[in-house]
């Protein structure tokens, strides 16, 4: 059964909540910002200019036209959108988690983590030269790095905790089932039904 | 707390800021400390009692210091110092370009500054001058300044021209709950003598090599244990090859701090041939050990001990001779465990912390003002250097406020206060309690 989503919202990116047939869905979504596509557009025509004023010009290549693209370049990557439309997890009781990422294109990338190889979710704190900020990620077994859950969004810690809320309780009940039944019966995957067949 | 200096790098400057944030933690205050990224120790750490440390990615250049871009760390800078709801910075060594950078972003962000200086630095060398240069900028605007002795006092109000009435001491301290003497007490059949220190020129090393050979040979039953590693050991490898001495004069090579204990107590005198010291930790942690000192007087040095736990010497081979000679003839009176007690009782890194905190409290009361008001105070600072500075302090505000347009600081998070570990620890037993009472 469909429930109707919960959302949160601040200036670049929306959060979503959504329960569908027993699956939860978290949705974290990049708003279109008509600015940013703005900026993006100045940056690939800054870009476009500066390579068929290099072009077009009599004097050929020297180091100042390379310089002059590059420079456009780096400009036109950092005003540029992200390709990413949305990235989500979707908690499958009993299964998994399956973390997706949809581009603007339409396609999408799925990556599926069955609930066994999940250790433990941690908001992590990450630093980097110029800024700092939260993420969501996933220890594994028998994985050296961790898995971040939203691999080319960063949205702000107040929509990350409802998601880390929901896996720990994933986690908890998978831990809890457990307990109730250590050895299931028909399990395809356990070692027991492998050696029989 | 902001510097080039901390751990797993290890120095006085790193072990200054760590036990001073550990007791700050202690005195319920919350301490961030924010430093460079070393090898793979990159991010966000917690160390003892849950402090915080941000190892910010940018790479040392030189001598453990970050390259200086006086506007880049901008943006690190106030995303700590909002997020973390700081409200003093704390920047230690005037060699840490870091700390030069934080303190100038601090104070045109509004935030209150304090400086501890823990180095003597001269003022006739071209290094010298570019540094005092450098300090000069840093205090012409700073709310309050520490140094670690007397003497450094003087040396940085001379170098930076900062009013003295501005500047505290507070002296540096030691673990006397590390640092303790052998239960046993040594034989005095042989006198054993330990240095451990940077094998380098401005401690003294090349002293060594002039003072060891003459000891060895005006006292037959002296040994020499000598740890540390640096650019003149292959000097004092030397000396030994060239006197014979490789049976009285033991080389332990780079000993870590955590050894640094179990190799003093084995010694009945620690020599140390620094020619420039603001403070020296050293002789405090042998002193605590128990063991005599013998050091030259220079800094602050004789600031340190009290005159029947240190024979000063002027740095100099004969007079360093004459100074082991004196401490030989005090040593049968020396009792370790007495000299630890004394220790125990004239420094402790709980009275530092307090101490400091007078320091903060008297930063957080002065007045705060804004940029116009302060440019004048650069002006100060030179002729041309004074007019430099006060562009560079123009352009750092116009950039922290088309920052604030970008990024408003409403916008960055606030990270969520959990305390220091030992009360969550209280909290979690206390809670413990009430649900086995239940």
């Amino acid at each position: 059964m469909e429930q109707p989503a919960l959302g949160i919202s601040d200036g670049i990116y929306a959060y979503k909540h959504l329960c569908e047939g027993g699956i939860d869905i978290h949705e974290i979504v990049v708003k279109k910002s008509s600015f940013r596509i703005l900026l993006y557009y100045i940056g690939t025509i800054c870009l476009l200019a500066t390579v068929c004023r290099t072009l077009l010009s009599k004097e050929g290549l020297y180091l100042s036209s390379l310089w002059s693209i590059s420079f456009a370049g780096i400009i036109a990557k950092c005003l540029r959108c992200d390709p990413v439309k949305k990235e989500s997890l979707v908690i499958m009781p009993t299964f998994g988690v399956q973390l997706e990422q949809h581009f603007w294109s339409g396609r999408v990338r799925r990556k599926f983590v069955p609930i066994g190889k999940i250790l433990k979710q941690v908001l992590n704190e990450c630093v980097t030269p110029v800024t700092c900020y939260w993420s969501l990620a996933l220890l594994l077994r028998d994985e050296y790095e961790l898995m971040l859950v939203f691999m080319k969004l960063r949205p702000p810690a107040k929509m990350l905790v409802p998601i880390w809320n929901a896996l720990c309780a994933f986690k908890n009940s998978d831990s809890t089932r457990r307990l109730a039944d250590p050895h299931p019966k028909d399990s395809a995957c356990s070692p027991e039904s492998k050696l029989k067949t | 707390m902001v510097s080039d200096f901390f751990f797993p790098n290890f120095g006085g400057v790193e072990s200054h800021i760590y036990y001073l944030s550990q007791c700050l933690l202690k005195l319920g205050h919350k301490v961030v400390v924010m430093t460079h990224a070393y090898g793979n120790r990159s991010g966000v750490r917690y160390v003892t009692n849950g402090l915080k440390v941000y190892y910010v990615p940018w790479r040392p250049f030189l001598m453990q210091n970050t390259l200086p871009t006086l506007f880049l760390t901008l943006p690190i800078v106030r995303t700590i110092i909002i997020r973390e709801k700081i409200s003093v910075v704390h920047g230690h060594q005037a060699f840490s370009t870091l700390c030069h950078e934080a303190l100038m972003h601090a104070r045109t962000m509004g935030y209150k500054v304090v400086f501890t200086d823990h180095s003597l630095y001269g003022f006739a060398d071209a290094g010298s001058i570019h540094m005092n240069k450098v300090l000069q900028f840093t205090l012409a605007d700073i709310d309050q300044a520490i140094c670690v002795s007397h003497t450094s006092k003087e040396n940085t109000v001379l170098r930076s021209g900062i009013a003295p009435e501005k500047v505290f001491m507070v002296p540096n301290a030691v673990d006397t709950a590390m640092f303790t003497p052998s239960p046993k007490r040594l034989s005095c059949d042989e006198i054993v003598i330990v240095v451990i220190s940077r094998l380098v020129y401005r401690k003294g090393a090349d002293l060594l090599v002039e003072v060891i050979p003459e000891v060895c040979r005006l006292f037959p039953k002296v040994r020499f244990i000598i740890g540390g590693d640096g650019p003149k050991r292959v000097r004092l490898e030397e000396m030994r090859e060239k006197f014979s001495l490789q049976d009285r004069v033991e080389m332990l090579g780079a000993v870590p701090h955590a050894q640094v204990r179990s190799r003093l107590i084995s010694g009945h005198i620690f020599l140390n041939s620094s020619l420039t010291e603001a403070f020296c930790i050293a002789i405090l942690e042998a002193a605590s050990c128990g063991l005599l000192t013998v050091s030259t007087r220079v800094g602050g040095v004789p600031e340190v001990l009290p005159d029947d736990m240190i024979v000063l010497a002027e740095p100099a081979p004969e007079d360093m001779v004459r100074a082991v000679k004196k401490a030989i003839d005090m040593i049968p009176g020396i009792d370790p465990q007495v000299m630890h007690l004394r220790m125990k009782k004239l420094y402790s890194w709980d009275d530092v912390a307090k101490r400091t905190e007078i320091v903060y409290d008297r930063a957080m009361q002065s007045s705060t003002t804004n940029l116009l008001d302060r440019l004048p105070r650069y002006l100060t600072c030179g002729s041309w250097a004074g007019k430099l500075f006060c562009i560079v302090m123009i352009i750092n505000y116009l950039l922290w406020r088309l920052l604030e347009f970008l990024q408003p600081a409403e916008d960055i998070e606030v990270v969520p206060d959990i305390g220091p570990l030992h009360a969550q620890i209280q909290r979690d037993d206390l809670c413990e309690a009430q649900e086995n009472q239940i």
